[in-house]
């Protein structure tokens, strides 16, 4: 008999409206990396949630070390040596990574005998000790509101070891990730499995999976599709199996003839409250039928731009031209009705009215004009559900209840597609996309790409700002690269290739 | 100039402590608009225990007065339960469940007070009669300049409070206890995740903040004047509430903030009586605090950070 740490048999779990687990089982081995492959919604987090104690299943047996457990709390899971990363971090941003680190398990001293209170220097201690020993490099007295999400990331695992796990769960741990974060986490990966942990990675990222896994489980809608050996399947076998149609990977692209100007952003400049410049001279033109896409490291005045355009944030100096027209003294409003539509990176704070249901957050940018509210400033709500039932067919967004469905409870593909559908209604000359894959399955993306491609087509200019340089490859007609707020280069998508971007990126390209 | 100290510190200690019942509420996510209540239910519960065993025996004496500061510890305590049943049991909005708990306290106390006096005592009367709380004077000490006056003639109950603040500030920030209650009030599914039933500390916490009630608004009843009864709400919850909020969640430095109010307060009363204006006007002087609120909140408002987490009801399933 094999050595498996975690057996999952027959796990059932619906929610009101989805049946989430359909009697799924799964085993896994003591010591290799366990991959979880499906789109958003089709049942992942919420098996490993089931595992980890958040959620009790329905029906189904769970199996650690070859007993039978039942895992009704967190804190019984981290008794029996299974910890998690969270898609969210769960983080206390005004303490310090150690304190963070030790919660709910604090070393303690005794003062004059009889006082208890938490070791502090011993947990700064322990914890600067556990992040050499796993290469995990953290500063223990940091605060975490301080710390960029890598580390933060690091963090959440080492307080998975600092309580000794031996399964370690990570939920889309890279959906966070710049590139080259990607890498060195996956080393990490790989590297705790080496000194003998059994790891389970939540991913819809086939290379990931490639390039990590031992074994990879698929689960489409709930339902365990298959296992397979991943050195044997093939990419596009595993992207199948999870969709479950054919995806086309390469994506085929039409010429598309570029029309007149409609974007012409002239020495755009932005400084921040505290008078950093993130953004200096930015000039670009964006023309119909065109797709321009922003490269960068995450952080290098991307999404500043994007938000400039909008007048999310107000640009310190620089002209706006938006079809010939001038559009800096406008506000945001006025600038939406001009033709510019966003799609914006936090699609959940910025993007979305999470407790809203759905049909209002889909006619957020148009209730307040006829026919979604009359002459005399009243709603009409019939005609909120009306459009909304029309852009649910449209672009496939799934929820349990239709137009009525709270977004918070929406899967984040879904929410994504719904703020595309919202966006690309608004029939705007100009569309931004920021990260518009960013988290999202394959399904999802391979949706997203085609409505870029689709709009790029109707001679739509288009705005793309993403960290994936992939992406950025395969959908650009122009690539501007902007390293610390400036323009490396702007330059046609052809003459371009990845490498060269990226060094542009890390702004050590050589002209010469 | 001594006075001057002592009539601070009087009325500080009493609003620091209440505030720190608020930074443990608040500190764990929860929002306590109910401390004004609070602090008037505990009054009424160690006014009414004085009162009664006063009465039975006859005499009063020291540990009467210390006893009734127990019961006012309990009353605040037990009434809180009311608000954690309401703010995390049934998920209740907490700005009005935290109004409504000081609106029904007002009431609530007035009308017992006025029953229990007649039935008990045969007064018809709505005031509960104290002692004079008893004074100390710590030798030497009360000699250094300055400082030296608050060793003379101070409140014992003063010293109580500092002794319980010490407390409260240690297990607020060396216990694990203390390290779950501002985590809770930062990220509830941090403190999930590890293992702690958050619902549970946020209960323990609101319940802290009804005892430290309690004992604030005893003292209160005591130094002020020397009864219990129903103008005993005269917004000293709320004064605590803006103390901790300009103290941003920090024992320290709502420790300052209550100084800052004790003082306006007391020159608040000099400056009615340097004008030799009637006694009429010495209502103007309760403003005296309440307007240096105001202009503090003007000046400081960018400052303050709230627990992230507040007013945030903790669910297990939230995305």
């Amino acid at each position: 008999m094999e050595d498996y740490f975690v057996q999952l048999k027959h796990i059932t779990k619906t929610f009101p409206g989805i049946v989430a687990n359909d009697d799924v089982s799964i085993d896994i081995k003591k010591g290799e990396i366990y991959a979880l492959l499906g789109e958003n919604g089709a049942g992942k987090s919420t098996l490993m949630s089931i595992l980890f104690g958040l959620y009790e299943p329905d029906g189904g047996q769970i199996f650690i070390k070859g007993k039978e457990v039942s895992i009704t709390s967190p804190l019984k899971a981290n008794k029996l040596n299974i910890g998690m990363v969270h898609q969210h971090f769960k983080l206390v941003s005004d303490q310090t990574i150690a304190e963070n680190i030790i919660l709910g398990a604090e070393p303690m001293k005794k003062k004059w005998g009889f006082i208890k209170s938490i070791d502090i220097d011993r947990a700064n201690k322990e914890v600067a000790e556990l992040s050499k020993r796993y290469n995990l490099e953290v500063n223990p007295t940091d605060i975490i509101k301080d710390i960029p999400v890598s580390t933060r990331q690091r963090v959440e695992i080492l307080k998975m070891l600092y309580r000794n796990a031996e399964l370690l769960i990570f939920d889309e741990p890279t959906a966070v990730l710049a590139p080259q974060e990607i890498n060195s986490l996956l080393e990490i990966i790989k590297s705790l499995r080496d000194n003998g942990k059994t790891i389970i990675l939540i991913t819809h990222k086939l290379d990931e999976i490639k390039q990590v896994a031992d074994r990879c489980a698929i689960l489409c809608k709930g339902k365990l599709i298959d296992i397979l050996d991943v050195k044997k399947a093939s990419t596009q076998q595993m992207a199948n199996l999870m969709v479950g149609r054919e995806i086309e990977l390469e994506e085929v692209r039409e010429e598309v003839k570029k029309g007149k100007v409609v974007l012409e952003v002239e020495n755009l400049s932005y400084k921040d409250k505290d008078k950093v410049s993130k953004i200096s001279d930015v000039s670009f033109k964006i023309y119909e039928g065109e797709v321009l896409s922003i490269a960068g490291v995450s952080g290098n005045g991307q999404v500043e731009i994007a938000d400039a355009i909008c007048n999310m944030i107000r640009a310190t100096s620089g002209t706006i031209k938006l079809n010939g027209k001038s559009i800096d003294h406008m506000n945001i409003r006025e600038r939406a009705e001009a033709g510019i539509a966003y799609i914006p990176e936090d699609r959940q704070n910025v993007g979305l009215i999470l407790d809203f249901p759905l049909y209002e957050n889909l006619i957020l940018k148009e209730y307040f004009r006829e026919p979604y509210c009359s002459k005399h400033g009243i709603l009409n709500f019939n005609e909120f559900k009306k459009q909304s039932n029309e852009l649910i067919e449209n672009f496939d967004i799934r929820s349990g209840k239709g137009c009525e469905t709270t977004v918070r409870s929406m899967s984040g593909g879904n929410q994504q597609k719904a703020i595309v559908a919202r966006e690309i209604a608004l029939n705007s000359s100009l569309i931004i996309f920021v990260q518009p894959t960013r988290g999202l399955d394959v399904g999802a993306i391979d949706n997203i790409h085609n409505k870029i491609n689709e709009l790029r087509k109707q001679g739509k200019a288009i705005l793309l700002i993403s960290l994936e340089l992939d992406e950025i490859m395969a959908l650009s007609d122009t690539i501007l690269v902007l390293y610390s707020g400036k323009v490396q280069t702007i330059e046609d998508a052809k003459n371009l290739s990845k490498n060269q971007v990226g060094e542009y990126m890390m702004g050590v390209h050589n002209n010469a | 100039m001594n006075s001057i100290i002592n009539d601070s510190m009087a009325f500080a200690l009493p609003l620091f402590i209440i505030a720190i019942g608020g930074i443990y509420c608040e500190g764990s996510g929860v929002i306590n608009l109910a401390l004004e209540g609070l602090l008037g239910v505990g009054a009424f519960f160690g006014g009414l225990s004085f009162a009664m065993i006063s009465t039975q025996l006859g005499t009063t004496t020291n540990s009467m007065i210390y006893l009734s500061l127990i019961f006012s510890m309990i009353g605040g305590g037990l009434f809180a339960i009311l608000y954690a049943l309401l703010a995390i049991r049934f998920k209740a909005n907490q700005v009005i469940s935290g109004v409504v708990i000081n609106m029904l306290s007002v009431s609530l106390t007035a009308f017992l007070a006025n029953q229990l006096n007649y039935s008990l005592f045969g007064q018809a009367s709505n005031k509960f009669m104290l002692a004079v709380f008893p004074r100390v004077t710590v030798p030497f000490l009360n000699k250094v300049p300055v400082i030296g006056a608050f060793f003379n003639e101070t409140y014992v109950f003063e010293y109580i409070i500092i002794a319980i603040a010490l407390i409260m500030w240690f297990v607020l920030y060396k216990t694990p206890y203390g390290m779950s209650v501002r985590a809770c009030g930062d990220n509830p599914q941090a403190v999930a995740t590890a293992g702690r039933d958050v619902n549970k500390i946020r209960f323990s916490a609101v319940i802290i903040s009804g005892i430290m009630a309690g004992i604030g608004g005893m003292c209160f009843a005591y130094s002020i004047s020397t009864n219990f009864s129903p103008s005993i709400y005269v917004g000293y919850g709320y004064l605590a509430i803006a103390a901790y909020i300009f103290g941003n969640y920090k024992i320290g430095q709502t420790l300052l903030a209550c100084l800052i109010f004790g003082f306006a307060r007391t020159f608040g009363y000099l400056i009615v009586q340097a004008l030799a204006l009637p006694s009429t006007y010495s209502d103007l002087a309760l403003t005296f605090p309440y307007i240096v609120t105001l202009v503090l909140l003007i000046f400081f408002s960018k400052n303050f950070t709230a627990p992230k987490g507040l007013g945030e009801v903790y669910e297990k399933s939230k995305r």
